[in-house]
């Protein structure tokens, strides 16, 4: 993938065009003689052609300098930070900007190389404060670094300094324009990949400043991301504003379990308390970026936490007891109940460990009562072939495709990145998408083909006038959300679409590898319950009403009291006092994800794994431990006492679990299709609409962030303006 | 270069010195080892009656010499009369302390690991004590 | 510009700045007369002892090393605090080095101060756990606590001293703290007890948060800026040519 930005999309595509040549001729001199010879520091170098002389450098191994040039973002060229000498040349060279020419020396250590990054160092410098001790950047600040290392060591500047008056951009990001250096990463970021217009540059020169223009609030899923890109401290996080510095954080890899993509973040903790989450680099899953959601929702892993084990006594009120006593009122009530008189619900955030220890624990009270939460049609086909649920394509994958339909579902919501990485494909690879479901936003332009499920059914049976369209596309791709699937007629959606696809993917051609039928998810544990035999949806609870319901982590709302008959027991296991909680006999608290080492498969199928950041708080422990404890006393005792034990198991029951980071390929399309058709295909004529229409839909969909003040702080910001929500700055 | 040459001819030097004996810290076989030995543990046994009564310890003479032998015995698979004789310094060291009551009533009764609960082995128990056991 | 040099003018530091720029501020100055005297005493000593000198060394410019068989310390220190030509009759400083991989795992340092001479001189030696190193108190007075420090850190036996014993930890506190292989947190911590009414001391069980290390520093980021330009000076002494 060429990510090369505006100025150099035009040299890219020139590239492209001379290389395409070459792969047909496929001999090496021809290759090689394409190629481009540069020297760094004397050390010659073989480039393509369009290589930009930052580039170049990369690949010999030398690192330049740079405030404004980021790789995902296109090159603006404005802080000179970069600059080097090139031999011969009158003057040094902007290298983020410049591609290289036949037989350049880039001197990257010379003289002149460093005179002019002094010297733009200075420029930077006059007007940027002295503020590094009460700035939060400080520590990870480019400025900071490259002043020490590339700057001078005295100030020459006598002049008074510049001041920006501070901009209120909602309640995530805190402003301290006076710092900004002007080199609208932020403003690029916010156009290109989080697709909304909202920043800008007013004024020229000195006057210039980053803003809205007209104060209102930077609204984007993604908008957290500009504090990671800005390269000074004028864009900070404002929950983490003064809470902690960067050398006396503890970073913890993990994995984020707020949607279904599992982005890849990095949780900082203090003193067994998260301070922040940020983003870590997996260009399969979620490049560089994390979604709001991600990102600022930690502050709910404090609130609202279920700390110890509780009982419902006599009058009805929950009250603290000891694990001795929780734990032996639930291994009674599981002696004393047999068979399918005993069920459980998973919810959307459980790992993998604790499902299959508690499917494990009920198949030993023979019981296959096993539910999750989200529901997916169990009719034809259902949960049996791997491929009917999973985003096929993968996330990555998006970027090849030149046509996407989307049916019933809102990706900027519901997989902020998945919607990241459309864009990104609709910006740089001019893909076309149209959509099947309510119109929504969803930050670049699409083919609204209606919301109805009429037009579902003219597009299978090809009597619609995009499946013109759709039978030209070369790499088409259908992704439904499970939003929609999760209606009366589901099962007829799948099955609808699974038509759609396998009849696009004859029309196309393409090589059997590729997979047109995608399902979009939007809770993180919903895959992996799938491959662990799980059934999807609570309607077998409902329909035999068990006497104890073991609801782990269930906090949806799917299953209440009223569904079960009076004399019935509840047994929550979870880390909030949420949904679940308040209707349970019997509470055992849990660990959230920032607190296990839990295994969670995406909805791509990747199977990955966070890891134990800080300790749970109180009493709670492991879910996986909770109930291989009640087992013990329950008499029906697991075979595994460690977290290895339990992997094994989960390897035992779907291998793909365990190899981390890895997907596992499933394509059993057109069998899903034939027995799809066994299916009532009635479709209902009520319109598709996602559950998550708008901004404010998107901060608060689980327990998690639910919890969160600062989610309800963006819901609050989002409906009365980010006035309602500013707080008087401290600095 | 003289340094190197000599540095060659010093370690020739040790090396065979060092092939042939150990240098001994105070025994020069097993035996005297083993008296040294013997001494500090008669030293030992004799001291008890009056630690127990300095310190005003609430245990037994008794229990203050299986306590002795225990510790002894502790190192009884030790045959290097090196080793035998740091770990005699080490114990007249800590006699030494003793009887000068220099050591305090808990460092004495640190020896009987009183208020040290056995670490839970099986889950269950493991479970009901910590996060991470 | 010409305000500053006016201020550091008048503060004296005009000087101090200017050799500040025109070399790098951490490394110390060569100064070849120093650093020959020293290598030429150097020799001296070696070749007066050469039964005990193993090797001789002028480090940082202006810091003379002597590597010296442990047998030797006695001889050698007695040798330098007596003779005229040396007169290190101070000894500053007595510690020890763990480096584990190395068969004698400790390094034995001494430091001694020439009053007359205004010259300081350090002596190695090395042991292992079980060899006992002779005690330097017969010459020095000074060696006596530093031996018991060493003693009581690193576990290493100074025969012939007159009051081997403990000086830092507590009684009846086990293991050598400054051996590399000592754990961080040690093996056992201490509380109150009030059921005992005295202190008591039980195996540590350090939280999960404490047992882990982040050794990453986020401040490399151009690590080619950081390497010295020229390689680290590595000076031994005899540099003149051997004459045979």
């Amino acid at each position: 993938m060429l990510r090369l930005p505006t100025i150099g999309r035009a040299l890219a595509g020139a590239a492209k065009g001379s290389l395409a040549p070459s792969n047909t001729v496929r001999t090496a001199v021809r290759a090689a003689s394409n190629m481009v010879e540069v020297f760094v520091d004397g050390k010659p170098l073989e480039v393509e052609p369009g290589t930009t002389v930052l580039q170049a450098c990369e690949k010999a191994g030398i690192q330049i300098p740079r405030f404004c040039y980021h790789e995902r973002l296109s090159v603006a060229g404005n802080c000179r930070m970069c600059l080097v000498e090139i031999e011969k040349a009158p003057k040094p060279v902007a290298a983020c900007a410049m591609p290289v020419m036949k037989g350049w020396n880039i001197l990257t250590n010379s003289e002149k190389t460093r005179k002019a990054r002094e010297g733009v160092m200075e420029f930077l410098l006059a007007n940027h404060p002295l503020d590094c001790p009460i700035c939060d950047q400080g520590g990870e600040c480019d400025l900071q670094d490259q002043s020490m290392q590339f700057g001078s060591d005295r100030s020459r500047f006598s002049e008074g300094k510049r001041a920006v008056e501070d901009k209120n951009i909602g309640p995530l990001i805190k402003t301290i324009m006076t710092r900004c250096i002007q080199c609208t990463r932020c403003v690029r970021f916010a156009s290109e990949i989080a697709g909304v217009e909202d920043l800008g540059t007013t004024g020229r020169g000195h006057n210039l400043q980053i803003g809205t223009y007209v104060e209102k609030m930077f609204m984007s899923e993604l908008s957290g991301n500009v504090i990671d890109v800005c390269p000074v401290g004028a864009l900070t996080s404002k929950p983490y504003a003064f809470t902690a510095r960067p050398w006396e954080t503890r970073k913890t890899e993990s994995i984020d379990v707020l949607d279904a993509v599992g982005s890849n973040i990095v949780v900082s903790t203090r003193g067994g308390e998260v301070m922040r989450v940020l983003p870590r680099l997996n260009e399969d899953v979620n490049e560089e970026w994390i979604s709001d959601k991600t990102r600022f929702a930690y502050d709910g892993l404090k609130r609202q936490r279920l700390t110890q084990p509780m009982v419902k006594d006599a009058s009805g009120q929950l009250t603290p007891t000891t694990w001795e006593d929780a734990l032996t009122r639930v291994a009674g009530a599981l002696q004393s109940v047999q068979g399918n008189d005993v069920a459980a619900v998973a919810g959307g955030m459980v790992d993998a460990e604790a499902l299959v220890c508690l499917k494990d624990l009920l198949n030993r009270l023979d019981s296959e009562n096993l539910c999750t939460e989200e529901l997916f049609p169990m009719a034809g086909a259902g949960t049996d072939l791997r491929s009917n649920y999973l985003l096929n394509s993968r996330i990555a994958g998006i970027e090849d495709c030149d046509l996407l339909l989307l049916v019933g579902t809102n990706p900027r919501y519901e997989a902020p990145l998945f919607n990241a990485r459309i864009r990104k494909s609709w910006l740089h690879n001019e893909m076309n998408i149209a959509m099947v479901g309510h119109k929504v936003d969803l930050s670049y332009s699409y083919d609204h083909l209606g919301e109805d499920t009429s037009v579902l059914k003219e597009l299978a049976n090809g009597t619609h006038p995009f499946c013109k369209v759709l039978s030209a596309a070369k790499r088409p791709v259908v992704v439904v959300g499970s939003s929609a699937l999760q209606r009366q007629d589901g099962a007829a959606i799948l099955g609808t679409v699974s038509t759609i696809a396998q009849n696009a993917r004859t029309s196309s051609g393409v090589e059997e590898g590729w997979k047109v039928l995608n399902v979009l998810h939007r809770v993180a544990s919903q895959v992996a319950a799938l491959d662990l035999g799980y059934k999807a949806g609570v309607d077998a609870i409902r329909r035999n009403p068990p006497k104890v319901l073991f609801l782990l982590g269930a906090d949806a709302g799917c299953i209440t009291r009223a569904d079960l008959p009076k004399e019935s027991l509840i047994i929550y296991q979870g880390h909030h006092g949420d949904l679940g909680a308040p209707m349970a006999d019997i509470i055992l608290p849990g660990a959230a994800y920032t607190e296990k080492n839990g295994t969670y498969v995406n909805t791509e199928g990747r199977s990955q794994h966070t890891r134990v950041a800080v300790t749970a708080p109180g009493m709670a422990r492991e879910d996986w431990r909770v109930i291989r404890a009640v087992s013990e006393l329950a008499g029906v005792t697991l075979p595994y006492d460690s977290l290895e034990e339990v992997r094994s198991r989960l390897a035992e029951v779907a291998p793909n679990l365990v190899r981390y980071d890895d997907v596992e390929d499933a394509n059993y399309f057109k069998q899903a299709t034939e027995l799809a058709k066994a299916v009532n295909q009635d479709l209902l004529a009520a319109p598709l609409v996602p559950p998550q229409v708008t901004v404010k839909d998107f901060y608060m969909t689980d327990s998690i962030s639910r919890a969160s003040q600062t989610m309800a702080k963006c819901v609050k910001a989002v409906t009365e303006g980010a006035a309602a929500v500013d707080e008087p700055s401290v600095c | 270069r003289i340094s190197s040459v000599m540095a060659s001819t010093a370690a020739s030097r040790a090396a065979v010195s060092a092939a042939k004996v150990v240098k001994p810290i105070l025994s020069r076989d097993l035996d005297e080892a083993k008296r040294r030995v013997r001494e500090l543990y008669r030293a030992w046994y004799r001291e008890i009656p009056n630690t127990v009564a300095m310190f005003q310890l609430d245990i037994t003479t008794r229990q203050g010499r299986d306590k002795v032998r225990e510790m002894f015995d502790k190192n009884k698979h030790v045959t290097d009369p090196r080793v035998i004789d740091m770990l005699v310094i080490k114990g007249k060291m800590e006699l030494q302390e003793t009887i000068h009551i220099w050591k305090q009533k808990t460092h004495i009764m640190r020896y009987f690991h009183e208020t040290q609960e056995p670490r839970p082995a099986d889950f269950l128990s493991k479970f009901y004590r910590g996060h991470d056991p | 510009t010409c305000q500053l040099e006016v201020d550091l003018g008048r503060l004296g530091l005009r000087d101090a700045r200017r050799r500040q720029t025109a070399s790098c501020p951490t490394v110390r100055p060569k100064d070849a007369v120093t650093h020959n005297q020293l290598a030429a005493f150097g020799e001296y000593v070696s070749e007066i002892m050469p039964k005990y000198v193993q090797e001789v060394q002028v480090t940082c410019y202006n810091e003379l090393e002597v590597m010296i068989h442990p047998e030797g310390v006695i001889p050698v220190l007695t040798f330098l605090r007596d003779h005229t030509n040396a007169q290190f009759r101070n000894m500053i400083d007595l510690t020890a080095v763990d480096v584990p991989t190395r068969q004698n795992r400790f390094e034995i340092v001494y430091s001694l101060l020439s009053l007359r001479y205004n010259s300081r001189i350090r002596v190695k030696t090395y042991t292992d756990e079980l060899t006992p190193v002779d005690s330097a108190v017969s010459v020095h007075k000074a060696a006596n606590w530093y031996e018991r420090e060493v003693w009581d850190m690193f576990g290493v036996f100074f025969a012939n001293h007159p009051d081997l014993r403990r000086i830092l930890t507590d009684y009846g506190f086990e293991g050598h703290p400054f051996r590399k292989d000592f754990p961080l947190s040690g093996y056992v911590e201490v509380r109150y007890d009030d059921e005992l009414k005295r202190v008591v001391a039980e195996p540590v069980e350090l939280s999960q948060e404490f047992r882990k290390f982040d050794l990453n520093t986020p401040w490399e980021v151009f690590p080619a800026h950081r390497e010295p330009k020229e390689a680290a000076p590595k000076l031994e002494a005899g540099e003149v040519p051997e004459k045979k």
